[in-house]
């Protein structure tokens, strides 16, 4: 906003144009100042309107306006709209929050296993040693490997429902990340395009202007020739000839520049098409990969957990973890049972951790792919900077140009009016010489 | 800091000096006493590149450090607190780099101005035809043995005027226009974000972005242009009064001219 005050100043807008008119009138310097009849301005940016190549300059500047728009207002961001990827967002967490709940569950479950199954070792090794067990136990122990058996049912449906929700999201999230790797590769052949495309119409139209600036001697002086109303009807049917002549040599001469460069566009594009398919093919084909991948180390992980888990099960761990042991029993006996008891608790920890290993595993997984879509965008958006990077600098180049024209012919005009210093820069009409409108004619002729 | 924040601020302390020295009693008829430096040229010098380099070894160290501390703050105000330190330390550092050479460059102009019985330098980029450049001459002061002898006399009387638009910027009706462009911008945009949402094709996408641009083109042009209208009668207004050829942005002034600000902006106001 501010920029923008600063620059309308320089610019020289149209409301303010009338009172440059009357300011620099000759009539109205003379009468200030003789000696300001020395110095002069002129408005550039008019000037640069009026530049054969303003069509080209205006082209990058609309081109540019759009790409930063577009970033700005997030179409070329994100693959999936904001909402969505929101939405995605809170898929995951509440499957992340359903995993870690029963994850827990499990852990319960698995404790009360081992547990069972620890006292029915040591109930058994007691029975051995001939040592009397309380009444009713052989009832107990089968009424209680029944429930074990529900249970591990109940934790393998729990795991492999697990297993299909993860599968699920694997699968969703493989569709978007291709969608963005189809839409990041196509705008990546987009900007290819689009960028030899623009460097093409300028060549063509520096050749053209190059043509224009070469010739406009020549035709100036047939154009004065032909003004001429004493000029005979041989010499004037002779100078028109000479005209049409250089029209049509540089009419010949870019209608060849343009063929060429539509047969340059035309490969472009073919090869670029190829390069999507490729491209996408290959990340489509590595995705896959992955995903499968994933799934079978799951399933095996799964499969592994429950295989060896058919053995029944008898009571409820002692909250305190210890070896409940009768009275009497002898030291080998005790010794016994104890390693019994430290075997079941290893053999609990180290189920526990591939539970938990699991359960980060999918954590891991599922983060890392949204990640990945995240960062295919972020690559999208660095691109989009880069070509407007680009362009700025062509646009950039082009106006260095344009200006360095513009300034030669002011100094033909400024020769001319007797003015020693033209400065192209200022906030407004003062007493000093505008001298925009003589060299505008100029710089239009140009284009003749 | 980049090359052309140096040299605008080469700029800004050249008219600070010329302020100092003294403001031009009357206009001189002659007006051939434009001058003109490159800029550029001036910033190429070693001693700014070896102060360019070291700001950038300091900017480099410090972000380092802020870096370590910025992972334990964790409020905002934590944060914003150590962007502050940082511009702090920052500006401090470029002052005690580039402080000195600005003064030294300052000196030679004015130096070099005085002895051309110029009275006013301005940039090169402004200047198609004519003015004489002393970029040579001040390089020359500048790299010799030995620092630049201020001049005796205060800049001539200029006929070129200039106004620091910065200033004209901060009148309430500017910022209030400001601000109003800005609150319109916001929503604009979050309109225009909420159909993109909604479009299917390339093509809607397009229309949304360039309805988009429209709006904010017409607005500014409701709310800026009469203001840049005005204010442009108004600096042309008083370059008569003032008998001045030529109004420049004092962004492009290096040395002398005629300061109008003071009285562009209180019509203005």
């Amino acid at each position: 906003m501010v920029v923008g005050l600063a620059i309308g100043l320089a610019a020289g807008l149209p409301g303010c144009t009338r009172s440059a008119t009357s300011a620099v009138s000759p009539s109205a310097t003379a009468s200030v100042n003789p000696s300001f009849a020395r110095v002069g301005y002129v408005r550039m940016e008019d000037l640069i309107k009026k530049h054969p190549l303003y069509g080209q300059l205006a082209h990058y500047d609309e081109t540019i306006e759009a790409l930063s728009l577009r970033t700005a207002l997030g179409s070329n961001g994100p693959a999936l709209p904001a909402a969505e990827l929101a939405k995605e967002d809170r898929a995951l967490q509440a499957a992340l929050d359903e995993a870690r709940a029963r994850t827990t569950k499990l852990l319960n479950e698995k404790q009360k296993e081992y547990g069972k199954r620890e006292n029915d070792a040591i109930a058994a090794a007691l029975r051995t040693a001939g040592i009397p067990m309380g009444p009713g136990t052989n009832a107990i122990a089968g009424s209680v490997n029944a429930v074990a058996q529900q249970q591990r049912a109940q934790a393998v449906s729990s795991a492999q429902s697990d297993f299909n929700a993860y599968r699920a999201t694997l699968i969703k999230q493989d569709d978007a990340a291709m969608q963005a790797a189809q839409k990041a590769a196509t705008a990546r052949a987009d900007r290819s395009y689009r960028a030899k495309a623009d460097e093409l119409q300028a060549k063509e139209q520096q050749l053209a202007f190059e043509l224009a600036t070469k010739d406009s001697s020549d035709r100036l002086s047939l154009r004065t020739r032909l003004s001429n109303l004493a000029l005979e009807d041989g010499a004037r049917e002779e100078a028109r000839a000479k005209l049409a002549a250089i029209d049509r040599a540089e009419a010949d001469q870019l209608a060849a520049a343009r063929n060429r460069d539509q047969q340059t566009l035309a490969n472009l594009r073919a090869s670029l098409k190829a390069k999507i398919a490729s491209d996408v093919a290959l990340d489509a084909k590595r995705v896959h990969a992955e995903s499968v991948a994933k799934l079978k180390s799951r399933g095996a992980s799964i499969q592994a957990q429950f295989s060896g888990a058919a053995a029944p099960v008898v009571a409820q761990a002692l909250p305190n973890g210890t070896v409940s042991v009768p009275a009497g029993v002898s030291p080998a006996l005790k010794a016994r049972l104890e390693d019994l008891h430290k075997a079941y608790q290893v053999q609990f920890t180290a189920d526990a951790k591939r539970t938990i290993a699991d359960f980060k595993k999918t954590n891991d997984d599922l983060t890392k792919r949204f990640n990945t879509i995240h960062g295919v965008d972020q690559n999208a958006e660095r691109d989009a900077r880069a070509h407007i990077a680009e362009l700025q600098k062509q646009r950039d180049d082009l106006y260095r140009q344009m200006v360095a024209q513009i300034g030669r012919e002011v100094r033909v005009v400024a020769q001319n009016r007797g003015v020693t210093t033209v400065i192209n820069d200022t906030v407004a009409p003062a007493n000093g010489v505008d001298l925009t409108a003589d060299a505008q004619k100029d710089i239009e002729s140009l284009h003749e | 800091m980049t090359f052309m924040q140096n040299t605008r601020r080469f700029a800004l302390a050249a008219v600070v000096l010329a302020a100092i020295i003294g403001a031009p009693q009357t206009l001189a008829d002659g007006i051939t006493d434009i001058g003109f430096v490159d800029q550029q040229a001036l910033g190429a010098v070693p001693a700014f590149q070896n102060a360019q380099k070291q700001l950038a070894l300091f900017d480099r160290d410090l972000q380092k450090q802020l870096q370590g501390r910025a992972k334990s703050a964790r409020s905002q105000a934590d944060q914003q607190a150590l962007q502050r330190e940082y511009q702090t330390k920052m500006l401090a550092r470029r002052n005690a780099l580039f402080g000195p050479l600005f003064g030294k460059a300052q000196t030679a102009i004015a130096s070099i101005a005085s002895s051309k019985n110029l009275s006013v330098v301005v940039d090169r980029r402004i200047v198609i035809v004519g003015g004489q450049d002393i970029t040579r001459n001040v390089l020359d002061l500048m790299t010799g043995v030995g620092d630049p002898v201020p001049p005796v006399s205060t800049p001539a009387p200029s006929a070129v005027g200039f106004v620091d638009q910065s200033l004209i910027n901060q009148l309430p009706s500017v910022v209030a226009a400001e601000k109003q462009l800005d609150q319109y911008t916001r929503d604009q945009q979050k309109i225009a974000q909420d159909k993109l949402k909604t479009a299917k094709t390339d093509a809607d996408k397009q229309t949304i972005a360039r309805d988009y641009q429209k709006s904010l083109d017409a607005k500014q042009n409701d709310l800026v242009k009469p203001l840049v209208d005005k204010t442009r009668d108004v600096i042309a207004d008083v370059a008569k009064k003032k008998n001045l050829v030529l109004v420049i942005d004092r962004s492009n002034l290096v040395y002398g001219g005629t300061d109008i600000t003071t009285d562009v902006t209180q019509q203005l106001k």
